[in-house]
């Protein structure tokens, strides 16, 4: 993220130079930094860690993804582990864990493989455990009953 | 609480009280074989390990491990450790990690431990 690159640059030129000599390139490092009142409209992708004090309206998709109590974002997110303490509008996917702050305030679907929630947290919409998911709704049954349905419609003419 | 005199036999219970005087508490206790088909109301504290289809009202519920709720559950303070199928209402939501819910949770406080496994329609009420 072009926000910030100053800042990664300096940390990060040092490190590369004295340790990973072999890559080529600057910043190696996979990292997304949005700061509190910066504002980024889009999409994210590839990223290892991802660290919002700002806000961000779009799709991230991260390993690591912390929303930070200032951060703001709209959109979906997916990734490993997520922890929220700002405020999420949008779906959630989490592969890993998910906590979810007491400072967190969360509208929409929630899709989780673990999940802890804080005493005071707000959350308001679908939760869906990636497990339970699967099973509930196989793919296979709905073509059935489509299929199904349309016979029995061409039953009936 | 006379109907379930079974359950009261356990002395065990009685040092679960955390209240000052045990006589304005009414406790119930309803142990694993309990089954319940309807509506069970309390308005204190209900220790539930049984199954129950229907409705649940008290102002406090603890779920147990392995009991089984299928209805609606109305509280000021719920804990939940065991599985739950239908709605289940209250100020203060405890979900502990042996809980399995379907359903919708409204709620004004909650509290979810990771392990539990949740799929159900959140509705926040302040």
């Amino acid at each position: 993220m072009d926000e910030n690159s100053t800042d990664m640059d300096e940390n990060n030129t040092e490190s590369v130079g004295d340790e990973i000599q072999s890559t080529p390139i600057d910043n190696d490092s996979k990292a997304v930094n949005i700061g509190s009142g910066v504002r980024v409209d889009g999409r994210i992708e590839g990223a290892e860690t991802s660290d919002i004090s700002g806000t961000l309206t779009g799709t991230l998709k991260s390993s690591n993804i912390n929303i930070n109590s200032k951060g703001v974002f709209s959109g979906d997110m997916s990734g490993q582990e997520i922890t929220i303490s700002g405020s999420v509008d949008g779906e959630i996917n989490s592969e890993d864990y998910l906590i979810v702050n007491n400072s967190a305030n969360i509208k929409g679907v929630i899709e989780y493989a673990s999940l802890q929630v804080s005493y005071g947290a707000r959350i308001q919409g679908t939760l869906r455990h990636r497990g339970s998911v699967q099973s509930y709704s196989p793919v296979s049954t709905d073509e059935v009953k489509e299929d199904e349905i349309n016979e029995n419609h061409e039953g009936d003419q | 609480m006379a109907l379930f005199g079974s359950s009261e036999k356990k002395p065990e219970v009685k040092t679960e009280f955390m209240f000052d005087t045990e006589s304005t508490i009414n406790q119930s206790t309803l142990a694993k074989d309990i089954k319940i088909n309807g509506s069970l109301e309390s308005t204190d504290y209900i220790d539930f390990s049984g199954h129950l289809t229907g409705t649940l009202k008290s102002s406090t519920i603890n779920l147990k491990p392995g009991s089984y709720v299928k209805g609606t559950i109305t509280a000021d303070t719920i804990t939940v450790e065991g599985e739950v199928d239908g709605d289940i209402q209250a100020k203060d939501i405890y979900i502990k990690s042996t809980a399995k819910i379907k359903g919708n949770i409204r709620y004004q406080n909650i509290d979810i431990q990771n392990g539990s496994i949740i799929n159900a329609d959140l509705f926040y009420s302040s």
